[in-house]
């Protein structure tokens, strides 16, 4: 018998699978391709490292701390934007996603045209509504909250739709048997079912929703993102430690909250399906 | 409360609902003269991505691995590259390409080092969660051949969770297309910066034949990642 090298995948060969291989090699000429349109230069990207080093070093100056009240200011309009956005996406993306569930629409052209709807609604990101909400209602937070609503919006309804299309049917003919009408079997019989999953998914979106609306102000439309970009043109490299910190801090708050509630609302489902 | 301290009013909105039609009727004709440049800067933008998307990969693949707590080497290591990672994903993308712009000078690169470096951290958390939900039995098995961490990693890990791992980072590839779309608004090349543009000059002919290709680009990717990811599955 020939010696076993350690080397090998736990393939018939000791080869990774042909499929993968050919990808990569694919992926290689791709990169190899469209390296000069992306100017990645390693040579350049190394010469580099001494410019970026020296850049670092110009923001590791002592923090601006009379920007703090301002910068907590500029937060909280962020976190505001967030809820705001987030609130009037979930009024509108409720009644949507009943429509865009196939076991709860009313026909299915309503269905696939709700769908249609949706998937068009999130496919630019917000940044893009928000330049055209900026050129269309002026700058301030309100186009912001728009973006954000509108995104939203696509992407709620979606997860909405998803998470009342896996209902248990039993309890939803039961309802109907007692001769509920048309909304009271989406309102008592669906809804109620689909909730757990709708607030994780509402968790979700409140994350990725803070961490758009933390970019907004780059176009003007309210937040911590004016900021950003204002120091950086404004060369007060001295404030962006502070924002970076900032953002990083309300962000990570934000995802251990929605961990935590996350887990609770799972544990909870369970121990009450295992009481019942 | 909220909304009074947005000093946001509703009523102008509602007031204003005519002139936001009329403004959105100058979006009507889009005007498709320039579409080989448009296309040309799509192109950058989804070279961008695939370039943002391969940095992300090689640090993900490298500190995935140390930040499942089953494979690490030691708990210093598995706190340090579970908050590296954190501290990456809790960085905007856009603030990191205003950074690299900064420093790198304008262009794609810099927009590619801020998607990699901000979605590594995505990557690299969901690299680590499917490998911490590895068959231990699987691990038990190479483990008992005296396979040391490397091998371990290369041989009980990434085979184990191979689809997954493929389907996440097609996953973040199709982010990555749409982020890229917008970095060009910081000067990180691709197809924002003449959207940002054409909205500045207030040709919404052009503007409106812009946000046409992005969408059809990004229907389009969102598609074949979907397909792809299905064959996967």
């Amino acid at each position: 018998m020939t010696p076993v090298s350690t080397w090998r995948w736990p393939t018939p060969n000791g080869l990774p699978p042909r499929s993968l291989i050919i990808s990569a090699l694919v992926l290689l000429c791709a990169l190899w391709l469209t390296a000069p349109i992306v100017e990645v230069d390693f040579v350049r990207l190394f010469g580099s490292i001494g410019k970026m080093a020296k850049f670092a070093g110009q923001m590791y100056v002592t923090p601006d701390w009379h920007y703090v009240p301002q910068l907590l200011r500029k937060m909280l309009e962020t976190i505001e934007m967030t809820v705001l956005g987030t609130a009037i996406a979930i009024v509108i993306s409720l009644p949507l996603g009943i429509l865009a569930a196939h076991n709860a629409t009313p026909h299915l052209f309503v269905y696939r045209l709700t769908r249609d709807l949706l998937s068009l609604m999130r496919a630019l990101p917000e940044l893009v509504w928000a330049l055209v909400f900026v050129s269309a209602v002026g700058l301030g937070p309100l186009p912001g909250v728009m973006a954000l609503a509108f995104v939203t919006v696509g992407f709620m309804g979606k997860f909405f739709a998803e998470s009342i299309e896996v209902v248990d049917p039993k309890a939803v003919e039961g309802v109907r048997a007692h001769g509920a009408g048309w909304l009271q079997v989406r309102l008592f019989a669906m809804l109620p079912q689909a909730l757990p999953d709708i607030v994780g998914s509402v968790m979700y979106i409140l994350d990725h929703n803070l961490r758009a609306a933390a970019i907004l102000g780059l176009v003007g439309a309210g937040g911590i993102g004016y900021d950003m970009v204002m120091s950086m043109r404004m060369f007060q490299y001295d404030r962006i430690p502070l924002i970076a910190l900032s953002i990083y801090l309300v962000v990570t708050a934000l995802d251990r909250a929605s961990d935590y509630l996350r887990s609770r609302i799972i544990h909870g489902s369970r121990k009450s399906t295992f009481a019942t | 409360m909220i909304v009074r301290d947005l000093d946001i009013s509703f009523e102008s909105l509602a007031y204003g609902v005519a002139d936001i039609g009329e403004y959105f009727s100058r979006y009507g004709q889009p005007d498709f003269t320039n579409l080989s440049r448009y296309l040309a800067l799509m192109g950058i933008t989804l070279a961008t991505a695939l370039w943002g998307t391969v940095f992300a990969f090689l640090v993900a693949f490298s500190l995935g691995p140390l930040a499942a707590r089953n494979f690490a080497p030691n708990p210093v290591v598995y706190r340090v590259a579970r908050e590296t990672l954190n501290f990456m994903r809790a960085m905007p993308d856009l603030m990191l390409a205003l950074i690299f712009v900064a420093a790198l000078g304008l262009g794609p690169l810099p927009g590619a080092l801020a998607l990699g470096v901000h979605t590594a951290g995505f990557l690299g958390k969901f690299f680590a969660e499917s490998l911490e939900r590895v068959d231990k039995n699987v691990c038990e098995g190479v483990q008992s051949t005296g396979a040391n961490f490397l091998q371990m990693v290369m041989y009980a890990g990434w085979p184990s969770i191979l689809r997954e791992a493929l389907g996440y980072t097609l996953y973040i590839m199709d982010r990555n297309v749409r982020m890229a779309s917008v970095l060009g608004l910081v000067g990180a090349g691709g197809i924002g910066m003449a959207l940002h543009t054409t909205l500045r000059l207030f040709e919404y002919g052009q503007s409106a034949a812009l946000i046409l290709v992005i969408l059809a680009t990004i229907l389009i990717i969102d598609y074949a990642s979907a397909w792809l990811r299905r064959r996967l599955g």
